[in-house]
């Protein structure tokens, strides 16, 4: 006889029995948890899927613009999916002893599922997985790898950039592009807020070459980040000009990118700032931290004088009163002063991983280039404050 | 088809159409001709809220024969002797109000001229006229509108209730009379008197205030500040309400030109401007503000009924609106309004056990407090080395009793007594106390500190790495970008980008991320409308208020005597510190006098 494949899924709903080691179950459950946004219109969204099958239990969680999928070995005993609520499975487990062996069963009332661990019994109301919204990838032309570590620094070095302004929808994401650098061929992350930029850039992987331009949400990068910060292995990206699509592990990750056309920053980047100076990165933003305690609440700014081997830093708040500290650099040329968001200047400097950072700077009004002298992958621009 | 001229009745028809929009603006049309009459007395009775009739009685200069017979005639008058419209100095000079009115009623109009022996008396019937013919009358003339709109059955549908027609009539009565305290001015319908004004005696100013009172209502006449400003042979007197006398609308704002009263979104914009430390966006204060400027620098001739007003520098007229009630405002920094201490005392007499010594309430009468102007000067004098902290050094001792009471005399605040609840702080003065509410004092001392420190500082701008351009119409780019050295020092800095089109540059560090597209269009919408850009101000402000609210002592905290002293004689040094930035007061005064009522001594 004749059925459709996914008329046995459906039935399937009603079947599904498995037991899972609840330290699995707890990973990977918030893993996908933190995709499901606290309140929803849709009340299916408030779930994760679970398909059990082949001594594996799948978990999918979305939010209609990314889906994380991970899969985890369990006991099945019966075949089948359901959906439960994400955030109140998470915690369930979450408070479960260490080592209890939990049993998932939907195979009683078609509308429960029932969860065991030794004495405990939880009773919750489940949704039919037929309605859960599917992810779907479409055809991904582009496909390469980069080692997990690569990805981590790239998203690390950029996503403090990234603008929450709604209004300009296209900054709200990392810029993800093919550039050329002295003819060679490079990826690179771009991020912005319209108050500094950050650049980082890698040689380009193979299977890279004719990607698309895309932007990245922000939410994906960061659930991204979450989901790859363990990890040691390489990760697969293939993406179209519509979504993206990371895989490592038992995990994957298929989200929308930005519709939108990311401006193009290469004209603000200064190539001209003749005025540059190396800091001691930390000595410096210990410094900055320093003054700011007495700037502002709200500006925080921060006055950089450089002159004759030196940086003078200083803050003042009518309310608080004033600072100022010294730092020896080497700088010879002409002297500047030039003012900074206290906040930005440290945003920056964390992410500055050698020893000296190197600015070039023009005039009180133009944008600074800051670099780590040590790493030419990256690069920020910063645009001054008036004070 | 064939062009044709249309018929005189239907000409006046038309033009009644614009002119006569309602039975008001039938009785405004009569009531300034009245006052261009130079009448002492002017009377206005209605029935049917004015549907079924309106009269108008005066004993101005009245009409001759041959006077009445023209004045019905379109596009007669006698109000512009020069045939110079440059130069108007009458309320009326359309010559239009009673053809118009004649042309949709039944209408008679009675008048003796001052000098004539005899009254005459003449008819217009839907446009048709009957008479001259002899009649009895004073000196003076009277008009009889019945049946309005008799002749145009459509509009007659539109017209609203009775009540809300007779609210009407008594709104335009009142703004004509407010303008005239020397003028009797008595409205009613055939059984009873709405309206009862007599006419002042003696000193204009007095009669004005008295006048104001009589329409506006007693509370704001024993909570106004006088207002008195020229400049370019401007001038601006009138009366505003302290802020915390405030209402849900704009209703109350009031402003003449040379005596017309004008609804300006002028006024709004500037009253706005003026009270927007005191006030939060959504109330209004009250404001009856005359403007006497040279007829040749105003036109009025841009509205039928003559609402609207253009002046010939509008720039000009605002900023001596502004700096004017500004400076009132400065003045009376520590009033709060009377209005707050009745409701206090109001609320202290009606708790159960307090004996109602005296029958139906309402009784006392409060005093209003003689301006206190210069109140703050005064408390700065006294203070000058303590004024500007709460942190006093740590070894004040505890002020003895002689000295506590010397302060009493001296601080227009007072001595601090107690701290109730942790929260109100209750001083003795010479002749009362006060109850201070500690945490929206503080905060407006924090408020106006830091908006002092703003603008001695300057605003810290943030430059943008990609200049944001923002698409607007054409006139709202160049408003915009004419005001951009004022924006600039609120840390805006934009610039002209192509006709439609500004580019931001700099956005004010304080805002943080702010989504600058959205504040330059609420700046342009500001712009066209109040003439004025308010809201980067005020988003300004509301950061300050938002820290200054962090950063002041909270209800709940503990002060020593010394504390709250420290609190009373800031205040006193501090302009503006009688109400809290939105509106409310921060202390109350008590009268001896009143608390002696309290207890029925007086």
């Amino acid at each position: 006889m004749y059925r459709p494949f996914f008329r046995q899924w459906e039935r399937n709903t009603e079947h599904m029995k498995l037991t899972i080691e609840r330290a699995e179950l707890l990973r990977s459950l918030n893993h996908v948890q933190s995709v499901v946004e606290r309140r929803n219109t849709i009340p299916i969204l408030s779930n994760v899927q679970m398909d059990a099958s082949g001594g594996k239990l799948r978990l999918t969680a979305t939010d209609m613009d990314l889906a994380v999928v991970e899969s985890v070995p369990a006991a099945v005993a019966v075949d089948g999916s359901t959906t439960a609520p994400a955030h109140t499975l998470y915690d369930i487990v979450r408070k479960l002893p260490d080592g209890a062996q939990i049993e998932l069963d939907a195979s009683g009332d078609a509308e429960q599922l029932q969860l065991r661990a030794g004495r405990s019994r939880f009773t919750l109301q489940t949704l039919p997985p037929g309605d859960f919204p599917q992810m779907t990838s479409g055809d991904l032309p582009h496909r390469f790898k980069l080692p997990a570590a690569e990805l981590r620094s790239l998203i690390d070095r950029t996503r403090f950039a990234i603008s929450t302004e709604e209004t300009r929808y296209y900054l709200n994401g990392i810029y993800l592009h093919m550039a050329k650098k002295d003819d060679l061929e490079m990826l690179r992350a771009v991020a912005t807020d319209g108050h500094r930029l950050a650049r980082v850039e890698l040689p380009l992987p193979q299977g890279a070459a004719g990607i698309p331009g895309v932007i990245v949400p922000r939410k994906t990068v960061n659930e991204l980040r979450k989901l790859i910060e363990e990890t040691g292995d390489d990760v697969e990206l293939a993406l179209s000009d519509a979504k993206i699509r990371f895989a490592f592990d038992d995990v994957e990750l298929i989200s929308k990118l930005i519709d939108g056309t990311f401006p193009d920053y290469d004209r603000v980047i200064p190539t001209g700032n003749d005025k540059t100076l190396e800091v001691d990165c930390g000595n410096f933003a210990a410094a900055v931290d320093r003054v700011a305690t007495i700037s502002t609440e709200k500006s925080r700014a921060v006055k950089l004088h450089v002159a004759n081997g030196l940086v003078t830093l200083t803050a003042s708040s009518p309310e608080s009163g004033t600072a100022t500290e010294e730092i020896e650099v080497d700088y010879g040329q002409e002297a500047i002063e030039i003012g900074f968001n206290a906040r930005y200047l440290l945003d920056i400097a964390q992410q500055i991983e050698g020893e000296t950072a190197q600015f070039s700077m023009a005039d009180a009004a133009s944008p600074t280039v800051i670099r780590d002298s040590d790493d030419p992958s990256a690069l920020y621009v910063l645009m001054p404050m008036r004070v | 088809m064939i062009i044709r001229r249309l018929p005189e009745t239907v000409v006046n028809r038309i033009a009644a159409g614009e002119v006569i929009e309602r039975p008001a603006s039938a009785v405004k049309e009569l009531v300034e001709n009245s006052i261009d009459a130079g009448a002492r007395r002017i009377e206005v009775t209605v029935r049917d809220g004015g549907k079924s009739l309106i009269m108008v009685a005066d004993d101005g200069s009245g009409m001759s024969r041959d006077d009445l017979e023209l004045a019905i005639e379109r596009h007669a008058t006698s109000k512009l002797p020069d045939y110079d419209l440059s130069a108007i100095a009458s309320l009326g000079f359309r010559g239009e109000a009673l053809p118009s009115i004649g042309a949709v009623s039944r209408m008679s109009i009675t008048s003796r001229a001052a000098a004539a022996d005899s009254a005459w008396t003449l008819a217009l019937e839907g446009g048709r006229k009957s008479g001259p013919a002899p009649a009895g009358h004073p000196a003076g003339t009277r008009i009889e509108v019945r049946d309005l709109f008799y002749a145009t059955p459509a509009r007659l549908k539109f017209l609203r209730s009775e009540r809300s027609e007779t609210q009407q009539i008594a709104d335009a009565v009142n703004r004509l009379a407010m303008a005239r305290p020397d003028i009797a001015f008595i409205f009613g319908d055939e059984t009873r008197a709405r309206i009862r004004l007599e006419a002042a005696e003696g000193d204009l100013l007095e009669g004005r205030l008295e006048r104001l009172a009589g329409v506006m209502g007693k509370e704001f006449a024993a909570n106004a500040m006088p207002v008195d400003a020229e400049r370019d042979g401007i001038r601006l007197s009138g009366y505003a309400g302290v802020p915390t006398l405030n209402r849900a609308n704009a209703a109350m704002q009031y402003l003449f030109v040379n005596g017309r009263p004008v609804k300006d979104r002028l006024l709004i914009g500037a009253v706005r401007g003026a009270y927007a430390d005191f006030l939060s966006r959504d109330r209004h204060p009250l404001v009856a503000l005359f403007l006497d400027i040279e007829p040749r620098a105003v036109d009025v001739n841009v509205h039928p009924a003559k609402a609207e007003v253009r002046f010939r520098d509008a720039g000009l007229v605002r900023g001596l609106i502004v700096g004017a009630l500004k400076h009132a405002l400065a003045a009376a920094g520590h009033r709060a309004s009377t209005t707050v201490s009745a409701v206090a005392l109001g609320a202290l007499r009606s708790t159960p056990g307090a004996a109602p010594w005296r029958g139906g309430g309402g009784g006392y009468g409060y005093s209003p407090r003689p301006m206190s102007a210069g109140l703050a000067e005064q408390g700065a004098a006294y203070q000058a080395p303590l004024a500007g902290a709460l942190d006093l050094p740590p070894g004040a001792r505890v002020p003895t009793e002689a000295e506590a009471a010397a302060a009493t005399e001296e601080y227009p605040l007072g001595a601090a007594r107690a701290q109730l609840h942790g929260t109100y702080v209750v001083a003795q003065t010479a002749d009362g106390f006060v109850i201070v509410d500690q945490h929206a004092a503080h905060e407006r001392l924090v408020y106006e500190r830091m908006k002092k420190a703003l603008a001695a500082d300057g605003v810290a701008r943030q430059g943008l790495l990609i200049p944001e351009i923002v698409e607007l119409d054409e006139a709202a780019a160049q408003r915009l970008v004419a005001r951009a050295g004022e924006l600039a020092e609120l840390g805006l800095v934009l610039e002209g980008f192509g006709p439609g089109a500004v580019a931001v540059r700099e956005v004010p560090a304080m805002l943080g991320r702010v989504d600058a597209a959205a504040l330059v269009r609420d700046l342009a919408d500001e712009l066209a409308e109040l003439g004025q850009a308010f809201s980067l101000k005020e988003k300004l402000e509301e950061v300050c208020g938002t820290i200054a609210c962090h950063g002041s002592v909270r209800a709940g905290r503990r002060l020593n005597i010394d504390e709250m002293n420290a609190l009373l004689r800031e205040m006193e040094a501090t302009p503006h510190s009688g109400q809290c930035n939105h509106g409310r007061p921060t202390y109350v005064e008590l009268k001896l006098s009143d608390i002696e009522k309290l207890f029925g001594r007086r």
